[in-house]
């Protein structure tokens, strides 16, 4: 079942464009959004949160338009921004008793379930993060609330190979919970372990939006890997 | 609403915000101009929208699960608190002044603005042009805010001149009335403040949340 659907998104900057967008995200599925830095992933994701607006286009969670529903539509996504650090200088547990507010469906197990596997000290502040931790912290916000999806920016950057290879088996545990994940990452083993579908974003259009499988069927050489596949195609569209 | 406020007063809120209010009692001061108490409990409040722009507050509100026009609201509501408590004081002061100090040889010898009902209703206006110039200014961008600031601060201090010059004016004397002289012209003035303060916040959130919704994070 589609739990997000972006159709047709435009947005027009002066030095790059994201044209005729289009993907959805299927309830209980892991999908990987994979492109090179200013691809288009970031902005893409902003949109998704209605941080950017599209110049046209539409996109829908549960079946209702972002636009009229925003607030609703919020408390049944989590989400993850990368490395940017809300109050620096504010405590976690300050940060947290005010963010849980928003809530309804807060779950105070999971959050210390998942602030111990973190290994994040709830006294520190994000200024005393290093850039994983920070990763974790926006990450532990995200997974508390009983999310049904999760929209993450490049949760993977910045995490050491042990935490990356943790954190990716977070998101195959919550998979079988039935929720749905959609993050961006350049890493491309990221998606050789756990997604299942690949959205691939290459000067700001889709190059390529279905299931893994299909996608290595439909793209990849005689014993290629996702990483050179994905690498060929970057390079032929950069030399078309 | 709560939610959100608390987010504003626990959160975004830098505590000079709070200590700025005591400029209030800056009412008390003889021989001064007491609007100032005013802007700097508006200074203050423009020291805690810096301080939650370098926490990213704005981008951390609207991932929220609240729409952006509550974001808004928000900073609104709580800026408007700040200027309740501050007016709160003042009126506390006033109320001093118009009765146990209300012959006080130091105030009467006063050649500024004497702390009354009209001067509370200055002040209203003071906020207001904050409200109207700082806040919608910066809900253009919901970044820059130096250009709205100093323009408020120009427009501010051009309006406390005017109120501290109209008393001088031949037949307007009964501004700087003490105690309760004149007590029901005061209360009209100070309705007058409150009316302007009202128009112009109501106006100026409007514009803010119709600027703000177009805006790109």
């Amino acid at each position: 079942m589609s739990i997000a659907e972006v159709s047709n998104l435009r947005k027009e900057y002066p030095a790059f464009t994201l044209k005729d967008v289009s993907f959805s995200i299927e309830q209980g599925r892991i999908t990987g959004f994979i492109g090179r830095n200013g691809a288009g992933k970031t902005t893409t994701i902003k949109t998704m949160l209605n941080l950017v607006h599209p110049d046209s286009g539409e996109i829908k969670y549960f079946g209702m338009l972002l636009e009229g529903h925003e607030a609703e539509i919020k408390r049944r996504i989590g989400y993850s921004t990368g490395t940017v650090s809300w109050y620096p200088r504010k405590k976690i547990r300050d940060i947290v008793s005010i963010i849980r507010n928003f809530y309804t469906t807060w779950d105070d197990d999971a959050y210390r379930k998942y602030l111990e596997m973190f290994n994040l000290d709830e006294n520190k502040a994000p200024k005393e993060l290093s850039e994983g931790m920070k990763v974790k912290f926006n990450l532990l916000t995200a997974l508390s609330h009983g999310a049904e999806i999760l929209i993450l920016d490049e949760p993977t950057s910045g995490l050491d190979p042990f935490s990356r290879d943790e954190l990716l088996d977070v998101f195959i545990e919550l998979k079988r919970h039935g929720v749905a994940i959609f993050f961006s990452t350049h890493i491309t083993s990221d998606l050789e372990k756990c997604a299942d579908d690949i959205v691939y974003i290459s000067n700001g259009k889709i190059s390529a939006a279905m299931p893994k499988d299909g996608f290595m069927a439909e793209y990849s050489q005689d014993g290629e890997s996702l990483e050179e596949t994905i690498l060929r195609m970057e390079r032929s569209a950069k030399n078309a | 609403m709560r939610n959100i406020m608390l987010k504003e007063m626990k959160l975004s809120a830098s505590p000079l915000s709070y200590f700025f209010i005591l400029f209030g009692l800056m009412f008390f001061l003889p021989g001064y101009p007491v609007l100032c108490g005013a802007f700097f409990t508006t200074l203050g409040i423009y020291q805690g929208f810096l301080y939650a722009r370098e926490a990213n507050d704005i981008e951390f509100s609207v991932l929220l699960p609240v729409s952006k026009q509550d974001v808004v609201k928000g900073k609104y509501l709580f800026v408007c608190f700040i200027e309740s408590c501050s007016l709160a004081l003042m009126l506390a002061v006033i109320l001093i002044r118009m009765t146990v100090l209300s012959d006080s040889a130091v105030y009467r010898a006063n050649a500024l603005m004497n702390a009354n009902l009209f001067s509370a209703g200055c002040a209203l206006v003071a906020f207001g042009l904050f409200n109207v110039i700082f806040l919608g200014g910066f809900f253009r961008t919901a970044y820059n805010m130096g250009k709205p600031f100093i323009i408020y601060i120009i427009a501010v201090f051009l309006v406390i001149t005017l109120f501290e010059a109209l008393h001088h004016i031949p037949g307007l004397e009964a501004l700087n009335a003490f105690g309760f002289e004149h007590i029901g012209l005061q209360l009209v003035l100070l309705i007058a403040g409150f009316t302007a303060f009202a128009v112009m916040t109501l106006l100026s959130f409007k514009s803010a949340c119709a600027r703000f919704e177009r805006i790109d994070l």
